[in-house]
């Protein structure tokens, strides 16, 4: 019986290898971090850039109102429609963005349209606006401290709304109702000074989406985004980058943040590195395996194929 | 009648959702509005009528005990122990919504020439909650505290650390040299943003949602290997390009050489944007044939067989 070539043993190569090596390639790189700076995409720093543009306004440090002659404070709405699965790739992003928006102390909107989401977005809030992300005297931190916000004064949660496109389009047209007049806490809207002239997404200095699916930024772009001509910054999942990749080159959308990669390029520009610039250490290492695994796949492959047209045994 | 009655209401909603955005009259987008929180009402019912679906499918599996039977137990009893934990039970009871506070004696008086007493507020609250009075914000410790206040109204809140407990809060307004004892034991709520319901969220939904979405790094590896072969020209285009991208997108690639992330850009701006384009054009020309023929009555397959 003939000898069987190496390129047929390892066709049957047992992939629980390649489980072990990828565990590897991902758990390793957490613990000893390359630490390969992260270098934003153009579409990244148009996201960044977008949010930078914003009015910052001056406030009094004691009672956190503006001192007068100061800018008004930028008014922003942040929809989080995420699910647990998608979170290492975008909350990076959300708590970068959230840093960035509170330095310029932007008064800020949150809705989602994901049934998943309302629980994380609380705990977001918790950890991200209810304290300070990066107060004074923050480890690796240069720029400039944030503040804790006070719910229903800088910040409202409108909380959770299913109907998809439609419930999005009704954003776009009549926020209030959309959610019946009331913040997720039961507050009026009406009672909350911040929401003042706050009706419709029109309304707002910027649109930012965090989004990890459907409905989520597509559905914001085709529903209200260009019909209100709405100035809007999503980041999505490395997946659907090339979903949402033709909307930022048309100008339907003024930034876009893809996947990991792209959160840890804004974490680098916020100048606070998070998860986002971890987890790209992880994508390196991650991505090598990949191209490893898919190069001696090929390797095989074609030296099976060889050996079949040498007269070798099919 | 049984289908005629749906045709009539898909080809009038239809056309107005299509005309309203050609009428820029206030009472259209008024009447434009109101059906679309029609129809987020529906889709919240939807909600409903999937829970009695999911009854109806599993329950005579379990009971026939056809294959995997057990799986559909676990969805059953998952989903009524998360219906439970979601209803707000807490606003059943008469739960505390403030801290007691009560006055006390009031400080001696200053000697003369000495600064009036400060009203002292006396905090005795559990280990894991978390205390406001005024500007200062400490952590209880289960013995009394003392925080020293400047007179007028002192806004006084309590929560734990931990979320799915309501928060206590309540006003006191103060004058110098006044002593209060505040107390209380923020309880727990139920309902979604109860502590069971936040409890199974971040331990079971979260780990299991996101474990599901890892193992996709494992496949992708595996398929790497097994699956991702030059076995033609256009394949071996897809395989350069997504070595390209790989390199590109991930911090490695710059660090190499800038050739890497600037070719994956032009991958994604070039190539891929103009695949994706004419795919999203293609899709968006047969969403509208399709809608029109929905509105002219034409489609009638989402009406049902029957």
């Amino acid at each position: 019986m003939a000898r069987e070539h190496w390129s047929e043993r390892l066709q049957r190569f047992d992939r629980r290898w390649i489980f072990l090596v990828m565990a590897v390639a991902v758990v390793v790189p957490l613990y000893f971090p390359l630490g390969l700076p992260a270098r934003p995409d153009p579409m990244t720093k148009a996201a960044y850039n977008a949010v930078e543009a914003l009015p910052t306004c001056q406030l009094d440090p004691v009672t956190h109102q503006p001192v007068p002659g100061s800018p008004r404070c930028a008014r922003v709405f942040i929809s989080i429609d995420l699910d647990p699965a998608s979170t290492p790739e975008v909350e990076p992003f959300y708590r970068a963005v959230v840093l960035h928006l509170k330095r310029k102390h932007a008064q800020l909107v949150i809705a989602t349209t994901w049934y998943q989401a309302p629980p994380l977005v609380e705990r977001y809030l918790r950890e991200t606006l209810d304290v300070a992300i990066a107060p004074a005297g923050t480890d690796g931190y240069a720029g400039a401290p944030d503040r804790a916000y006070e719910r229903n004064v800088d910040y409202v949660n409108l909380g959770f709304r299913d109907g998809k496109g439609a419930i999005i389009q009704q954003f776009g047209t009549d926020l209030r109702s959309a959610f019946d007049g009331r913040a997720d806490d039961g507050t009026p809207l009406d009672r909350i000074p911040m929401m003042q002239g706050l009706n419709k997404l029109k309304d707002f200095d910027l649109i930012v989406l965090v989004s990890a699916g459907s409905p989520g930024a597509k559905e914001y772009v085709q529903f209200v985004g260009t019909r209100e001509k709405l100035p809007m910054v999503a980041a999505c999942t490395a997946v659907s980058t090339t979903d949402l990749a033709p909307y930022f080159q048309t100008g339907q959308l003024v930034g876009l943040v893809g996947g990991m990669a792209g959160s840890a390029g804004y974490e680098n520009l916020v100048g606070k590195p998070g998860a986002g610039t971890a987890g790209a250490d992880v994508l390196n290492i991650a991505n090598l395996v990949v191209i490893a695994a898919i190069i001696f796949g090929n390797v095989v492959f074609f030296a099976g194929r060889a050996h079949r047209r040498r007269g070798g045994r099919s | 009648m049984k289908k005629t009655v749906p045709l009539v209401i898909g080809m009038l909603f239809g056309a107005f959702a299509l005309a309203e955005f050609y009428i820029p009259h206030h009472q259209v987008g008024a009447l434009s509005n109101e059906f679309r929180s029609w129809a987020a009402i529906l889709a919240s019912s939807a909600f409903i009528i999937g829970g009695i679906n999911i009854l109806q499918v599993t329950w005579p599996k379990i009971r026939r005990r056809e294959p995997d039977w057990g799986y559909k137990v676990v969805l059953l009893a998952g989903a009524a122990v998360m219906l439970l934990a979601g209803l707000p039970w807490h606003k059943l009871g008469d739960a505390p919504t403030h801290p007691t506070v009560t006055f006390g004696p009031r400080l001696p008086a200053p000697a003369p020439g000495e600064p009036p007493a400060a009203p002292a507020v006396f905090v005795k609250v559990p280990a894991d909650v978390t205390y406001q009075i005024g500007a200062t914000v400490g952590a209880g410790t289960g013995r009394l505290e003392v925080v020293r206040v400047a007179p007028g109204e002192v806004t006084i809140k309590l929560s734990r650390r931990v979320p799915g407990y309501a928060t206590l809060e309540t006003k006191a307004t103060l004058i110098e040299r006044d002593t209060i004892t505040v107390e209380g034991d923020p309880p727990m709520m139920w309902g979604r943003d109860g502590r069971v319901f936040v409890w199974i969220y971040e331990h079971v939904f979260g780990p299991a949602n996101a474990t599901l979405f890892a193992l996709l790094a494992f496949f992708v590896a595996s398929a790497a290997f097994r699956a991702f072969r030059a076995r033609n020209t256009e394949a071996a285009l897809l395989l350069g390009a997504a070595i390209f991208m790989m390199l590109g997108r991930a911090p490695l690639g710059g660090a190499i050489s800038d050739v890497f992330p600037d070719f994956a850009q032009w991958l994604l701006d070039v190539p891929s944007n103009g695949g994706r384009r004419a795919i999203m054009m293609g899709a968006a020309i047969g969403a509208i044939a399709t809608g029109l023929r929905v509105i002219l009555g034409l489609e009638r397959s989402h009406l049902g067989n029957d």
